[in-house]
C-alpha cells in the first residue's frame, strides 16, 4: 500500500495553496460579476435613496434618505403590482414545476422517435421570448386568433376579447409563460433524472413496489437537489418577468398585468424618475432574496453547506 | 392488460405534450406561408396557401442572417465564456473545503435575484465609458455576468454527485489540483457542462432588454432586437416575424438535437452512476 | 481504501474512465474544440466599437424604421450629394413610441456625443427642453419661418417661449366609414357621436358579422388621444391651460368617459378595442368587419390598397364628430426634428433639420411615403392634389388639431391618465367620479412640481 508521500507538517502549506487555488478558479467568476452586477446593484441601493426627476433638473437630485420607500408604501399602483407579481410567480412557477416534471419524466424513457419529442419540448423555449410574446398575442386576437378558433370555431358572435379583460389578459401571460419557460425545468430536472441508477429501480421493482411508490420514494428525494435548483431560478426569474408583458400587454388592460418590473421600468424609463425605479428594484430584490432563503431553509439546507 | 393500459396513458401523454409545445408554432409556421390577406382573414384560415412571400422579404427586406449572425456569435461567446468560468469556478466550490461557502454561493445568487432593468442603467455607463456601446463584447461580456450564477450552481451541483474515488485515485498518484482538474474532472464533466451550456445559450439567444438597450446600430443587433424592429409604426408584419421565427428556430433545434445525444450518451455511459 | 496502484501504471485511473466512455468520445478533442470555439468567438468581440469617424463629418440621425425605406434613403442621398464629405449615419429605433422614448432619452441623460440630429413625438418636446436635451432653435428657425406651419404644432414645441423642434410630418385623428354602406342606407358621415351609435345601429342591424365602430383603447399613449377627441368634443380638457389644473374631474370630461363606457366598448365596438392598438383596430375595419374607424392619416392608404384590403375602394374619410353644443376637434400627431445639446456637430445637424423639412423634401415626403405635410401652403400645391386627394380633407382636421398637455412630466401624466382611462372603460373602476377626482388629485401633485 502506498503511504501518502505528505507528512503531517506540510498540510499547513499545503491548505494555503489550496485556498490560493481555490481563490485563482474563483476569482474570474467574482470578477465578472463584481463589475457588471455588484457595482450596479450597489449603484441601485444609492439611488434609491435619492430623488431623481430627470425631465425637471431645476429641482436638483437630494438625498431624501427612505423617502422614496415610504412613498412606494403608501403607492396603491405599485401594492397592486405586487399582487400582480405574486399571482403571477405562484400560477406560473406551479404550473411550470409540474409540468416541467411530467416533460423530463416522459423524455427520460426511451420510446421510438423520442428525439423528435425532445426537439418538441424544447422548441418554444428556443423561440426569443419577444417573438413568443407577439405569437401569443396574435393567438389571443380576438378575431383572427387561433385561441377562439379552436374554442368556437366559426361562431363568431361567441368570440373572447382575451386580452381585453383584466383577468384573461394576466390568464394569457401567465400560459405564454408557461409555454415558454416549461423546458427550462424540464431540462435541469432530466439532468437530475439521469443521474438515478437503474438498478435502484429494478431493485425496487423486484421488492415488490408499485409505480407510484417507486416516483414519491426513489424519484423524488434523488432529484431534490434538482428540483430545487429549477424552483429557485424559476421563481427569481418568474418575479423579474418583464419581455411578455412590454410585448403582450403593456402592463394593460387597466393595470392587470403591470409587475412589479415593468411597473419599475416605466417609473424609470419612461418618466425619468430614477431614484424611485430603484427603490421599486430593490423591492423586487428583498422580496425575492426572502423567498429564495424561505426555499432554501425548507427544502434543501444540504446544497448549501459543506459536504461532512 | 395493465401495462396495455399503462403503455397507452404514457402514449397519451407524450401526445399531448408533444401538441402543447407544438401546436403554437405551427400555427406560426402555418401564418409564415400565408398571404397578407389570409392572415387577417377573420375567422382565420388553417390552410395556408403556401407563398414563400414573406419567406423572401424576411430575408431580404430585413435582413434577417444578418440579426441570425450576430446572436450566433453573441450567444456562442457568452456561453463559452460563462461555462469555462462556471468549471473552475464550480470544482472549487464543490471539492476545496473553503470557509463561507454558503456565503459565496448565496452572493452569486444575489445577481440573479437583482431586477435586470436596475442593473442595465450602471451597465450601460460603464460600457459607455469603455466605447463598448454596439460592440460583441458589450453584450456577451454583461450575458456572462448574468448567466454566472446558473451555470456556477449546475457545475457545483454537478461535481459534488461526483465520485470522490477518482479524484482520490488521482492524488495519490501524485496530481496536483491543476492536473487533476483538467485530466479527469473536465473530461467527466461533458454532461454537466452541455445541460448548462443549452441553458446559458438559450439564455443568451433569448435575451433581449439589454440587447435593446446596447445595440442601437443595425451591424451589432441580435436577433430579438432585429424582430422587434420588424414592427413598424402602424403595422405589425406578422408575416415576415412568422418567417424569421421559423428561420430562426430550426437552426437551434437541430443544434438542441445533436446535444441531446451527447449528454445521454455520456451519461449512459456508466461514468457517473455506481 | 486506496487502491493497489504500482509505479509506471500511472495512466489506470485514466483508462479506467475512458473505458466507461462510450466509442469515439475524446475529452480532449472535445476540450480542443471547445477552446478553439472560444477563441473564435472571442476575437470577434475584438471587432466592435462605436463607429469611428472617417475622413468627413458624420452625421448621426437617430429615427425609426421607415414604412418606406427607399424614400428615406433617396433623401439622404440627395443630402449626401449636395454636402460632399458628409456622411449620414442613421440609427434605426423601434417604432413603438414608448421604446423609442426610452432608448432616446438613455442616451441623451447620459450625455451621449454620438447623437446629432432625432425625431421627438410631438409630446416630448417640453421634457426634452426642460431637462436640457434638445437645443433651442430661436437664432435658427425665427417666427417668420415658424408662420409657414401649422400653428398648433409649432405651439406644441415651443417650451418657456423658445422653440425646440422643427416639425417634419403632422398627424391627427380621422374617422373612416364605409362610403358603400352608408351610401346604401342613405345616411351621411355623421356630425355627432351619439348619431354615429344610432348610424352604426342601423347598419350592423341589416349587415351580417360587422361591428360598427374600431379604434384604439388599450392600455398606452394612443388611448390619450382617443379619449382627449371624446373628452374634447364634449368642451371638455385634460388639463386647464389658463389655471393648469386637472380637468379629469368635470363634468364634460366624465360625461365623455362615460358615454365611451358606456355606448362604444361593448356595443357599438367590440369588447375587444380595449386590447387594440392601430394594427389590429385597423385589421378589423379593412377586413370589412366595421363600418367606421378612427385612425390617422396612413390608415387611408393601407384601407385602400387592394392586397391588403377587402375594402378598398369603399372608404370614405372624414373629421371626427363631435358632441351635441361641441365641435370636432382631433388629437395632434406627428415627428418633430431636435437637435441633441451634446452634438459637436450642430450647424450641420441644422443644415439637416432645414433639408428635411424644405418645401422640396417635405413634398416628395408627402407624394412617395404619404407623410403629410407640416408647411401649410404644400396643401395647394397641385401635384400633391392629384396624387393624394385626401389631404385637402385633412388639412382642415390638422389646422384644429388639439395637442396634449404641454409639461415636462408628461410621461408621468400620460402613465396617470392611461391607467385612468383604461380602469374606467374595462369596468375595473366601479365609479367614475370618485376615479375622476383621484385622478386630479394624483395629476395635480404632479403639475405643481412642473414649473
Amino acid at each position: 500500500m502506498t503511504i501518502p508521500t505528505r507528512s503531517v507538517h506540510c498540510l499547513a502549506p499545503r491548505r494555503r495553496r489550496e485556498r490560493l487555488f481555490a481563490a485563482a478558479l474563483l476569482f474570474p467568476c467574482f470578477a465578472f460579476v463584481a463589475v457588471f452586477a455588484f457595482y450596479p446593484i450597489i449603484h441601485s441601493l444609492y439611488l434609491s435613496l435619492y430623488r431623481i426627476i430627470l425631465g425637471l433638473p431645476g429641482l436638483s437630485q437630494p438625498f431624501v434618505y427612505l423617502e422614496n420607500y415610504r412613498q412606494l408604501w403608501g403607492d396603491a399602483v405599485a401594492r397592486h403590482a405586487l399582487a400582480n407579481t405574486f399571482l403571477f410567480v405562484a400560477v406560473s412557477t406551479t404550473c411550470e414545476m409540474l409540468l416541467g416534471l411530467a416533460m423530463a419524466l416522459v423524455i427520460n424513457r426511451s420510446f421510438r422517435g423520442r428525439g423528435l419529442i425532445r426537439a418538441a419540448v424544447l422548441i418554444p423555449w428556443a423561440i426569443p421570448t419577444v417573438v413568443a410574446s407577439q405569437m401569443w398575442r396574435f393567438i389571443n386576437n380576438d378575431h383572427y386568433g387561433l385561441l377562439n378558433f379552436l374554442l368556437y370555431g366559426s361562431d363568431l358572435a361567441s368570440y373572447q376579447a382575451w386580452l381585453a379583460d383584466p383577468t384573461f389578459a394576466m390568464a394569457a401571460v401567465v400560459v405564454a409563460d408557461i409555454w415558454k419557460t416549461s423546458a427550462f425545468a424540464a431540462l435541469i430536472i432530466l439532468a437530475g433524472l439521469q443521474t438515478i441508477p437503474d438498478e435502484l429501480y429494478e431493485a425496487a421493482r423486484l421488492d415488490g413496489a408499485t409505480a407510484w411508490q417507486r416516483f414519491t420514494r426513489i424519484t423524488l428525494p434523488l432529484i431534490k437537489p434538482a428540483l430545487l435548483i429549477a424552483l429557485l431560478f424559476r421563481t427569481m426569474d418568474a418575479f423579474r418577468v418583464f419581455d411578455l408583458v412590454f410585448v403582450m400587454t403593456q402592463g394593460g388592460p387597466a393595470d392587470a398585468t403591470n409587475v412589479l418590473q415593468f411597473y419599475g421600468y416605466k417609473k424609470m424609463f419612461a418618466e425619468g424618475l430614477l431614484g424611485y425605479g430603484a427603490t421599486i428594484s430593490v423591492l423586487v430584490f428583498l422580496i425575492i432574496l426572502a423567498l429564495s432563503l424561505v426555499y432554501v431553509r425548507f427544502l434543501g439546507r444540504e446544497i448549501m453547506e459543506e459536504r461532512p | 392488460m395493465k401495462a396495455r393500459l399503462r403503455r397507452l396513458l404514457f402514449l397519451l401523454s407524450v401526445a399531448l405534450i408533444a401538441a402543447f409545445s407544438i401546436l403554437p408554432f405551427l400555427w406560426f409556421i402555418a401564418t409564415s406561408l400565408k398571404t397578407q390577406m389570409e392572415i387577417t382573414a377573420i375567422p382565420p384560415t388553417l390552410l395556408p396557401s403556401f407563398s414563400l412571400d414573406f419567406y423572401r422579404s424576411a430575408l431580404d427586406d430585413y435582413h434577417l442572417l444578418h440579426y441570425l449572425k450576430n446572436s450566433v456569435i453573441v450567444a456562442g461567446a457568452a456561453t463559452a465564456g460563462t461555462i469555462g468560468i462556471s468549471l473552475f469556478a464550480g470544482y472549487a466550490l464543490a471539492r476545496i473545503p473553503l470557509r463561507h461557502k454558503p456565503l459565496i454561493m448565496g452572493s452569486l445568487l444575489l445577481v440573479a435575484m437583482f431586477p435586470q432593468i436596475s442593473i442595465a442603467g450602471p451597465v450601460w455607463q460603464i460600457l459607455a465609458a469603455l466605447g463598448w456601446l454596439n460592440s460583441y463584447q458589450g453584450l456577451i461580456l454583461p450575458y456572462i455576468t448574468l448567466s454566472l450564477p446558473l451555470g456556477v450552481w449546475i457545475m457545483t451541483g454537478f461535481f459534488r454527485e461526483l465520485p470522490q474515488e477518482l479524484e482520490d485515485a488521482a492524488r495519490v498518484d501524485g496530481c496536483g489540483h491543476l492536473q487533476t482538474l483538467f485530466r479527469i474532472i473536465i473530461p467527466l464533466a461533458a454532461p454537466g457542462v452541455f445541460t448548462a451550456a443549452i441553458l446559458v445559450f438559450i439564455y443568451a439567444w433569448n435575451e433581449f432588454f439589454f440587447a435593446l438597450l446596447i445595440m442601437t446600430q443595425r451591424p451589432y443587433q441580435t436577433l430579438p432586437v432585429g424582430i422587434a424592429l420588424f414592427q413598424g409604426q402602424y403595422t405589425i408584419p406578422w408575416g415576415e416575424i412568422a418567417a424569421a421565427s421559423t428561420i430562426a428556430t430550426i437552426p437551434l433545434v437541430l443544434l438542441v438535437l445533436l446535444f441531446q445525444r451527447r449528454i445521454v450518451r455520456g451519461l449512459s455511459a456508466g461514468a457517473i452512476k455506481g | 481504501m486506496r487502491r493497489r496502484r504500482r509505479r509506471g501504471r500511472r495512466e489506470a485511473p485514466m483508462d479506467r474512465i475512458s473505458s466507461r466512455y462510450p466509442e469515439g468520445f475524446r475529452p480532449g478533442r472535445t476540450a480542443a474544440v471547445f477552446l478553439v470555439l472560444l477563441v473564435l468567438c472571442l476575437s470577434f468581440a475584438g471587432c466592435g466599437q462605436e463607429a469611428k469617424k472617417a475622413n468627413g463629418q458624420i452625421l448621426r440621425f437617430y429615427t425609426w424604421k421607415p414604412n418606406q425605406p427607399e424614400v428615406w434613403e433617396e433623401i439622404v442621398r440627395i443630402f449626401e450629394a449636395e454636402h460632399p464629405g458628409v456622411k449620414v449615419w442613421r440609427e434605426i429605433g423601434p417604432h413603438s413610441s414608448t421604446s423609442f422614448h426610452d432608448l432616446l432619452t438613455q442616451k441623451l441623460k447620459n450625455r451621449s456625443k454620438y447623437l446629432d440630429v432625432f425625431l421627438m413625438d410631438v409630446v416630448w418636446t417640453a421634457e426634452f427642453a426642460a431637462a436640457g436635451w434638445a437645443l433651442a432653435l430661436d437664432d435658427r428657425f425665427p417666427r417668420t419661418e415658424q408662420s409657414r406651419y401649422f400653428a398648433n404644432v409649432i405651439q406644441a414645441n415651443t417650451y418657456g417661449g423658445k422653440i425646440y423642434g422643427v416639425p417634419l410630418y403632422i398627424d391627427t385623428g380621422m374617422l373612416y366609414y364605409r362610403k358603400d354602406l352608408l351610401a346604401k342606407h342613405r345616411l351621411t358621415p355623421p356630425k355627432t357621436w351619439p348619431e354615429l351609435v344610432r348610424q352604426a345601429g342601423i347598419i350592423t342591424a341589416g349587415e351580417p358579422d360587422i361591428y360598427g365602430f374600431s379604434a384604439q383603447f388599450k392600455q398606452y399613449e394612443g388611448l390619450i388621444c382617443n379619449m382627449m377627441e371624446f373628452i374634447l368634443a364634449n368642451r371638455g380638457r385634460l388639463i386647464h391651460p389658463e389655471t393648469g389644473k386637472a380637468a379629469l374631474a368635470d363634468q364634460p370630461a366624465r360625461e365623455a368617459v362615460q358615454f365611451v363606457r358606456n355606448q362604444i366598448i361593448g356595443k357599438t365596438a367590440p369588447a375587444g378595442i380595449l386590447a387594440y392598438e392601430e394594427p389590429e383596430s385597423l385589421a378589423l375595419f379593412v377586413q370589412g368587419k366595421a363600418v367606421f374607424h378612427r385612425n390617422w392619416p396612413y390608415a387611408w392608404e393601407a384601407a385602400n390598397d387592394p392586397s391588403r384590403s377587402r375594402v378598398a375602394g369603399k372608404v370614405g374619410i372624414a373629421p371626427l364628430p363631435a358632441f351635441p353644443g361641441g365641435a370636432s376637434r382631433a388629437a395632434l400627431g406627428g415627428w418633430q426634428l431636435g437637435i441633441s445639446r451634446y452634438s459637436e456637430n450642430k450647424e450641420l445637424a441644422w443644415k439637416f433639420i432645414a433639408f428635411l423639412s424644405s418645401p422640396r423634401i417635405q413634398k416628395l415626403l408627402a407624394l412617395k411615403a404619404s407623410l403629410a405635410p407640416t408647411r401649410k401652403d404644400i396643401y395647394d400645391d397641385r401635384d400633391i392634389l392629384a396624387v393624394c386627394p385626401q389631404f385637402r380633407e385633412m388639412k382642415r382636421a390638422f389646422v384644429s388639431a388639439a395637442p396634449r398637455p404641454v409639461s415636462p412630466l408628461y410621461p408621468a401624466l400620460s402613465n396617470v391618465m392611461q391607467r385612468y382611462f383604461s380602469r374606467a372603460l374595462s369596468g375595473a373602476a366601479a365609479d367614475i367620479n370618485r376615479e375622476s377626482l383621484a385622478v386630479a388629485a394624483e395629476m395635480e401633485q404632479l403639475l405643481t412640481l412642473a414649473p
